[in-house]
């Protein structure tokens, strides 16, 4: 056990098992709603994307461009310090929700290109024989396109996840408290950083193959037969 | 057999005047599909488009929907111009049925799920009773106990009878057909071509781009023949087909008949 001690001193670790548990959750529910809302963020944009009027999927070009051409880091700070009193809110955005806001933003623009190529997947034909029915652009995308379109592009959409997931550590920057920040806490206090780090590692893997089940468990129910 | 219905008053559902279309694709010549085309189909009647491959037929069909639009001219469906930017051609197209070559059905939804989804979404049916709906067409068009079978589960034949019921559930007035039996092996497409039959004697406008030259003789009230985008003839299954004017009709025929 004293070769283990030395590469892995768990007994230091104990001590900080809280840090990393409310660490872990932080960054299991900035990484939850930030994956809700990047995916309703993205199935919208990539529908504008190919929508006929021209003003709406230059707009979405434009946001997605944008997002791709700057580095996530400055794209939360400006979020948590640039933005201006919420109307509704009364308030600025905290640190958490700042942070959630542009992941959330960001994993957005590369969903939306995501699922614009499974939106093109779908044979164009299964449109035209929505479309001599009657429906209206919104019915054959949300009944017709988007289900199979999300379907054929849940592996992509699993990688872009754990992007999300991994790039949410940026956000200890504004100063939330997550996994990797906990991380930093042991390596600062402790002087262990292998050990902090291989564990906020491990934190992160376990949190992507929870992912990774669920996923097949999406697949299968999106895909039909 | 005489189709023919005995009217006394004209009344054309489809009016179509003048109407051309021209294909711009980058980095190729502009192709003409369609030459000031006019034409009109009297309510409940059969009218068969036929023609070599790349004549139009497919591009004249789709403009009746608003699938395809038009470059000049006009189109009217039950008095209503299409061709206006006005017009919702979602309502239009409540209207007009169209069934494809390929089917075009819904993949990720059963042969019953493809007819009540276009119910509940577009007309407000609720489920219950678009259901109901949805199975007498299944058993009408011959699938009784297909329900719950995907398009993917079904053969060429059956999935083209759940498209002409999916079609049907609209409660069209017009029915568009393009080349409805071409993907089709000869034993299924005996049995699309009665259901068609059965629809025409049941008085349903149809307009039919069909290679099956049984099915114009025996179900057209009227025929015409396209090549290069121009109308070059038109008449009754009789006339046309023993008696054919045009060269182009004439050397089209020698080579199907
Ligand atoms: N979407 C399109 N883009 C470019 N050219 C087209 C398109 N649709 C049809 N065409 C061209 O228009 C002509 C008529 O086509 P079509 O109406 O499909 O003929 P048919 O149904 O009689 O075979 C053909 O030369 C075809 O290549
Ligand atoms: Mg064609």
């Amino acid at each position: 056990m004293n070769f283990l001690l030395e590469f892995y001193n768990y007994r230091i670790l104990a001590e900080y098992i809280p840090q990393f548990y409310e660490g872990l959750c932080t960054t299991l529910k900035i990484s939850f709603v930030a994956l809700f809302g990047s995916l309703a963020i993205g199935t919208v944009f990539a529908c504008l994307r190919l929508a006929p009027n021209p003003i709406l999927w230059r707009l979405a070009a434009s946001y997605v461009q944008a997002i791709r051409s700057t580095p996530l880091l400055v794209q939360i700070y400006i979020i948590y310090f640039a933005l201006p009193e919420i109307p509704l809110l009364d308030r600025r955005l905290n640190e958490l929700e700042g942070g959630i806001l542009a992941l959330a933003l960001n994993a957005g623009a590369y969903m939306s290109e995501i699922i614009r190529a499974g939106i093109q997947s779908v044979a164009r034909g299964q449109v035209e024989g929505a479309m001599s029915l009657g429906m209206t652009y919104i019915q054959r995308m949300r009944h017709v396109v988007l289900p199979q379109a999300l379907a054929r592009v849940v592996p992509p959409l699993l990688g872009q996840t754990a992007i999300l997931i991994k790039d949410s550590s940026l956000v200890s920057f504004i100063g939330v408290s997550e996994l990797f920040s906990a991380g930093v806490t042991v390596m600062t206090e402790r002087l262990i950083p292998t050990e902090a780090f291989v564990t906020v590692a491990l934190g992160y893997l376990v949190i992507y193959l929870v992912l990774l089940w669920a996923s097949n468990w999406a697949q299968r129910r999106l895909a039909g037969p | 057999m005489d189709n023919n219905k005995n009217k006394t008053v004209k009344n054309f559902i489809i009016k179509v005047e003048e109407v051309s279309k021209t294909f711009h694709t980058k980095g190729r010549k502009p192709v003409v599909a369609l030459k000031q085309v006019t034409l009109q189909v009297e309510e409940g009647e059969v009218l068969v488009i036929i023609g070599p491959s790349g004549s139009g037929k497919s591009t004249l069909l789709r403009t009746l929907n608003g699938l395809e639009t038009v470059d000049a001219g006009h189109i009217w469906i039950d008095n209503v111009d299409i061709t206006r930017k006005e017009t919702n051609l979602n309502q239009i197209r409540q209207k007009v049925g169209m069934v494809f070559q390929q089917f075009n059905l819904f993949e990720h939804k059963t042969a019953l799920a493809n007819l009540t989804l276009p119910q509940t979404a577009v007309l407000k049916t609720s489920s219950g009773k678009a259901e109901a709906t949805a199975m007498a067409l299944l058993n009408k068009v011959g699938l009784e106990g297909m329900e719950r079978s995907y398009p993917s589960q079904l053969s060429g034949g059956q999935q083209q009878r759940v498209a002409i019921a999916r079609s049907l559930v609209m409660k069209p007035q017009i029915m568009l057909f393009d080349e409805v039996t071409s993907a089709l092996d000869p034993e299924a497409v005996r049995g699309i071509l009665e259901l068609m039959e059965s629809l025409a004697h049941q008085g349903m406008t149809m307009v039919v781009v069909t290679h099956e030259m049984g099915f114009a003789r025996r179900a057209g009230d009227r025929i015409i023949f396209m090549d290069g985008g121009e109308i070059l003839e038109e008449g009754t299954p009789q006339i046309f087909f023993d008696n054919p004017q045009h060269p182009r009709a004439q050397f089209f025929l020698s080579q199907v008949l």
